[in-house]
């Protein structure tokens, strides 16, 4: 059991690292962009490093000119000899002096253009890297689209939507942060590192070996620090999550919060959420008021080390004043590095974890697709046949349909019959491919539905929910969904026929008006209207429907009853049957208990021979008959 | 600086709320740790004057030791073959005037040996050590104290914005998304976290830093520290600019992000409807257009963003090498600088200021776009914290004695929005015990005439009484409580079963829950469930069927045995079995208690005690279903219209959902 578990880990671990590897490849396709942000990251890396060495240059020109004035000050008769004794000769003495002034300026200007160099190319390497990772994340989403788009139900059955949210937006954007900065301020970091110690090895080995062994411990303190800080921040998302989710429901279940006159304890929960997360806050707080003072500390006392220890070498004659203060420079190039290197590693451990969640989604399989000689399915007539279909949502599991077998004539109205769990739902679901069969066939016009294009064979078939889903958009968008090329004529026409029209042109925006999430809110009996206006634009030979009506009043929901009537007609339907009318009209019903269909006829046939049929009707029909009767 | 910063802020603000009274509000929250903040502040200025005292002591290094050392050694060998008296007023004494006289520390003998200046430079530089530590020390504290006393200070806000938003009433939220609440709790409170967390510590002391090091700079040499400061003006604008230009440019991608996550979540989450219909190809092709202007947004707002660091990474640059030009040409000319003797040592610690000055403006530079986004968040804070509730209890409202049960509404009117009243004069009378049907097409008014019962909202004129009281003579607690709601769509919270049925009564033993759940009918599936009464249910009751969370709903309510019901009767979305158990649920429910029930069942309105049509805000008919029949009237087409279905049809058994698996 152990030794699966650790090479399950191990596995898991080597797939992350290919995740990340495979993500950067996409910087590969982007070269230009790439390389133009890796070359301005040079550029100003070098300028960042020559900055020190040219403000040496001016401290050391002022110094030796300081010297050179104190010689020139001297009587006369002894300026020869204190020049010889310094090793200098006298009248380059006096020509340094006089040109000091010109040369410390061109040093100043040389330093400003190395500056704005600094400045433009630091630039246009955020530039680029911005641009860059937008592109990248811009790729990704639109691939997590698309892919979610087409995955099949039995996917989004086992996958929520605010998880798949999360991998196209939170996922993306922490996969971007590394891959757009992470990796360039790696390198950067890098150069910088590796540069600074050159320099300082080639001007004064002593002094760097005073600095040195404190870099190991930086780096230490510093990985320290993301491995310390990480599980903390995690922890404090959970607990602000707790506290949004009690937000969020008492937002949402707000009447129920008042009526049940609750707000007291609601407040207290809430309390303790909220001060959970503050001390985890304050746990987070008091590691950074250890570890940031101490970071610094460690980069100061690098310097004190090289004040100190430089002190000596400049009272032994062997380190000049300039080269000193440039030393000190240099050292905090050394220590900005190592901060980032930490914050880089922490960074890369939350994108590859992230790299992995994105690229599970794009590999998933989808057990729904079209086959490779799959042809398009062109008019139909609207035969569907059952051959012995038996259905199970996972390999091993019990199947939820067994056997299947009917035929429905075009024209036909098939009515589904029975209880929660019994299969109906899958029957339908099997038609238009939304799942494939695990035994047996389901047949369009003699077409095995997984013969043919998947888009051509929903074309033909058209699905009127119980819960109506509309998107953002206007009412004219909505109705003509599945035929974004529908003219206003048509889409009146449907409108018309679904009795959709008249409330539809009073609102003051008619056709025109937004609905959806963001838009106006429609009744339940206009929504539904509405999704049969859509069907019927789509004219199609096959229909799928639930016949409930949700909450309506009653002319509404006779109107609905109307409108599902002119539906149906001339079309092979298959109902999901929630009113006794449908089971009476129907050209057969098919009576379903636990996956297989237990019984089969029409109503007549049925009241007579089917007692489980018998008994749905009578449990009932009873109440309602006596009503009227 | 902070006057100027909130100048800009303010021309700014869209709102009229001014940023000075949007800051002093926020102060009134951090008044409770006020003592923290004087500590804080103290820590402040000790950690600047040591901050500030570094450099300088750096300086000192080289103008007392090294340079002195340097210079007379200097000295000492020119001085070989040359007069005494020239040695005297000589060399070392020239070099030493002119380019390290800024000495204070400590004067070094011109003849100390190189170890006695090396033990000088040596006690110099632990006393530095000893300024590093001590800065350490003080640091972390301060930051430690600032930031729990922020976030302290946050975690009071949390709370009375969690309470102000429990005390609202339902107007609030018809004419507010509860999306817009969370929003302002969630991302405008982190908004103001961000700052305040690291951020003001950052800014505060930085500010001082800046105060400070411009301070002693203009002490030392006001005419070196003006021609030091040259480029903080361009830096400002730059700022100004940058950060303006970049406020605006993120306000867009927010917005861009915002619509590529409504698209996300809308096509993700039916997914199955896109699928149906074959939309995928169009959704695809819409969600990149979306996605390519959020990139390009964010293109955008990253230039700027991209931009401020290096343009003041190279102005601090600049600035040293205007320092140490400007400083060496007057030495090398020998020139004083509007009467300062310019040394060496004094161009290093000018120098080391500048760097001291610089790291602090790029620092608060940065973090402009933070305090600008914290403002404006917290101006939204405020906005919902002003919002006043519209339902309070009377002063001196007295509790509500047990409820009888007698119901009546005199004259009510009742309006959301102010001028478009919902109720237009309803007169309504119950008897204790009697079960009220309300019937009527949507948007008739229905559910506010159950929303004023309990108080969730109050007529804007007329009265409604209980017992003869007037509902807002008493204390909303003890009214609600005597008042049961089961609504159409159940709500319930993630927590356990159990827990979710004692809701109403939090006290109540487990022998009384499970009695109240087997009145409900629901004691059977609860059994089945894989852990029975202490499954912790998901999301909004996720995992349950809609016919289940009903059933836990009248389950809750029969728990507290209330004397008035109110019922939004579900429709017909369950399967039959189910439907069957919910009706002789609630017919237990019902039995002895005055009910009103918004009707969409035609055996709950023929069981009704009064039946009300209610049409635009009226009722325009009552009785009992026979006599308003018999009086065909509205109820009569309502009726009639159904009459074909009605005398044939029952409902058969069914599922909720086409797409749900079952």
């Amino acid at each position: 059991m152990q030794a699966t578990l650790s090479r399950r880990g191990r596995r898991a671990g080597t797939a992350r690292r290919g995740a990340l590897g495979r993500a950067i490849r996409y910087l590969g396709r982007y070269p230009r962009l790439a390389i133009g942000a890796t070359l301005a990251l040079v550029v100003a890396t070098a300028a960042q490093l020559a900055v020190p060495q040219l403000v040496q240059n001016i401290i050391d020109t002022i110094v030796n000119n300081a010297i050179n004035r104190a010689i020139l000050d001297i009587p006369a008769s002894f300026q020869q000899l204190a020049a010889e004794r310094l090793g200098l000769d006298l009248t380059a003495v006096e020509a340094e002096v006089v040109g000091a002034p010109r040369v410390l300026l061109m040093a100043g200007l040389v330093v400003v253009l190395f500056s704005l160099a600094r400045g433009l190319f630091t630039f246009a390497q955020n530039y680029l890297s911005q641009v860059l990772s937008q592109e990248i994340a811009f790729e990704l989403r639109n691939d997590i689209f698309a892919k979610i788009q087409r995955l099949s139900f039995s996917y989004h059955d086992s996958n929520r939507t605010g998880q798949l949210m999360i991998r196209a937006t939170d996922d993306v954007e922490r996969l971007r942060g590394f891959i757009g900065q992470g990796l360039l301020l790696a390198l950067q970091a890098f150069i910088l590192l590796i540069g600074t110690l050159i320099i300082l090895l080639t001007s004064n080995v002593r002094l760097t070996l005073v600095v040195l062994p404190v870099l190991p411990v930086a780096m230490i303190v510093f990985m320290l620090f993301g491995a310390i800080v990480q599980p903390l921040f995690r922890e404090v998302q959970q607990r602000l999550s707790r506290v949004n989710t009690i937000l969020q429901e008492n937002l949402a279940g707000l009447k129920v919060v008042k009526a049940f006159a609750r707000e007291r304890d609601e407040q207290a929960q809430f309390k303790v959420a909220n001060d959970a997360e503050l001390e985890q806050r304050i746990r987070i707080s008091r590691t950074f008021s250890f570890l940031f003072p101490f970071i610094f500390l460690v980069a100061n006392l690098g310097q004190a080390a090289i004040l100190y220890f430089g002190g000596r070498q400049i009272v032994g004659g062997t380190l000049t004043l300039g080269e000193w203060q440039k030393f000190s420079l240099y050292l905090t190039f050394v220590f900005i590095p190592m901060g980032q290197l930490g914050f880089i590693i922490s960074l890369m451990a939350q994108a590859a974890a992230s790299a992995g969640r994105i690229f599970e989604i794009l590999d998933a399989e989808n057990d729904v697709a079209n086959k490779q000689d799959a042809m398009a399915l062109e008019t139909i007539a609207g035969r569907v046949t059952f051959e012995n279909v038996t259905f199970r949502y996972f390999d091993s599991s019990e199947p939820v349909l067994r056997d299947i077998a009917f035929a429905a004539e075009p024209g036909q109205t098939i009515a589904l019959l029975g209880s929660t769990g019994s299969g109906k739902t899958t029957i339908i679901n099997l038609i238009p491919r939304f799942y494939d069969v695990s035994e047996g066939r389901v047949l369009v016009d003699g077409h095995d539905v997984r013969d043919v294009t998947l888009e051509s064979l929903r074309r033909h078939i058209g699905i009127v929910l119980q819960e109506t889903t509309l998107f953002t958009g206007t009412i004219r968008e909505n109705i003509a969904f599945g035929r974004p090329d529908a003219d206003d004529e048509e889409i009146e026409a449907a409108a018309r026929a679904a009795a959709a029209h008249d409330f539809i042109v009073s609102f003051p925006e008619g056709y025109d008006t937004p609905v959806g999430e963001r838009g106006s809110t429609l009744s339940g009996g206009q929504k539904q209207r509405l999704a049969i206006a859509r069907a019927l634009l789509l004219n199609p030979r096959i229909l799928i429907l639930d016949d409930s009506t949700s909450s309506v009043d009653l002319n509404t929901e006779y109107q609905i009853q109307q409108a599902l009537d002119r539906l149906m007609a001339g079309r092979t339907s298959f109902v999901i049957a929630q009113r006794i009318s449908t089971v009476l009209n129907a050209d057969q019903i098919l009576v379903l208990d636990q996956g297989t269909v237990v019984d089969r006829g029409t109503h007549e046939e049925l009241l007579e021979s089917s007692p489980i049929y018998a008994e749905i009707y009578h449990s009932q029909l009873a109440e309602d008959v006596e009503v009227v009767g | 600086m902070f006057d100027r910063s909130m100048e800009i802020l303010g021309s700014d603000a869209r709102k009229a709320r001014s940023v000075g009274e949007t800051l002093k509000r926020l102060w009134r929250y951090f008044r409770p740790y006020a003592l923290s903040l004087v500590l804080v502040g103290a820590f402040v200025v000790a950690g600047t004057y040591m901050q500030v005292l570094i450099p300088d002591l750096t300086g000192q290094a080289v103008d007392c030791y090294l340079g002195p050392y340097a210079a007379s050694r200097l000295g000492q060998e020119t001085a070989g073959g040359l007069p005494a008296e020239l040695l005297a007023g000589g060399t070392s004494a020239a070099a030493e005037a002119d380019a390290f006289s800024n000495c204070w520390y400590t004067t070094v003998q011109p003849d100390a040996t190189g170890a006695e200046v090396i033990f000088g430079l040596g006690l110099l530089i632990l006393l530095i050590v000893g300024l590093y530590v001590g800065n350490a020390i003080v640091s972390g504290i301060q930051f430690y104290v600032m930031s729990v006393a922020g976030y302290k200070s946050l975690r009071d806000i949390r709370d009375e914005v969690f309470g102000h938003v429990q005390r609202l009433s339902l107007g609030y939220f018809t004419r507010h998304e509860a999306g817009d609440v969370m929003s302002r709790f969630t991302n405008d409170i982190d908004a103001l976290q961000q700052v305040i967390g690291f951020g003001l510590v950052s800014v505060v002391q930085g500010g001082l830093l800046i105060v400070w090091t411009i301070y002693v700079m203009l002490a030392k040499s006001w005419a070196f520290a003006l021609i030091s400061l040259v480029t903080l003006p361009i830096m400002i604008v730059i700022t100004r600019w940058l950060s303006g230009e970049a406020r605006r440019a993120f306000r867009r991608a927010r917005h861009e992000i915002g619509a590529v996550n409504a698209d996300l979540q809308e096509n993700i989450a039916n997914v199955r409807e896109v699928q149906a219909f074959s939309r995928e190809d169009e959704n695809i092709e819409q969600f990149t257009a979306q996605n390519a202007a959020n990139r390009d947004a964010n293109i955008r707002a990253q230039t700027f963003t991209s931009a401020l660091a290096p343009a003041l990474e190279a102005l601090s640059y600049i600035s040293l090498a205007v320092v140490a030009v400007v400083g060496g040409t007057f030495i090398l000319t020998g020139q004083d600088l509007m009467g300062t003797a310019l040394s060496v040592g004094l161009i290093i610690t000018f120098i080391g200021y500048s760097q001291q000055f610089n790291r602090p403006v790029q620092q608060i530079a940065l973090l402009w776009t933070n305090i600008q986004n914290a403002v404006a968040g917290a101006e939204r804070i405020f906005d919902l914290l002003d919002e006043h509730p519209d339902v309070t209890d009377r002063p001196g409202a007295e509790a509500m004695p047990l409820i009888r049960g007698a119901v009546a509404f005199e004259g009510v009117w009742a309006e959301y929005n102010p001028g478009e009243p919902v109720l237009r004069g309803i007169d309504l009378e119950a008897q204790p015990g009697e079960t009220v049907a309300i019937v009527g097409p949507t948007g008739a008014g229905k559910t506010t005439i159950i929303n004023l019962l309990p108080r969730f909202w109050d007529v804007t004129a007329g009265r409604v009484t209980i017992d003869g009281q007037d509902v807002r003579d008493v204390t909303r607690e003890s009214l609600r409580g005597q008042i049961g709601l089961v609504l159409q769509d159940t709500f319930l919270f993630s927590d356990t079963v159990l827990d979710n049925i004692r809701y109403g009564r939090p006290e109540a033993t487990e022998e009384e829950v499970v009695a109240a759940a087997k009145l409900a009918h629901a004691h059977d599936f609860i059994q089945r469930l894989p852990e029975g009464y202490q499954t912790v249910l998901g999301e909004r009751g996720s995992g349950l069927s809609q016919g289940q969370r009903q059933l836990l709903a009248i389950a809750r309510v029969a728990l507290i045995d209330p004397r008035i019901l109110i019922l939004d009767e579900a429709t017909s979305s369950v399967d039959t079995r189910t439907e069957r158990q919910i009706q002789a649920a609630l017919d237990a429910l019902l039995s002895g208690r005055t009910s009103f029930v918004i009707a969409h069942r035609l055996s709950t309105i023929r069981s009704a005690d009064q039946v009300l049509v209610l049409d635009q805000g009226q009722i325009i008919e009552r009785g009992t279903h026979d006599s308003l029949l018999a009086a065909r009237g509205f109820y009569y087409d309502l009726y009639m219209s159904q009459f074909r279905r009605q005398a044939t049809e029952t409902e058969a058994a069914g599922e909720a959902f086409l797409f749900t698996t079952d």
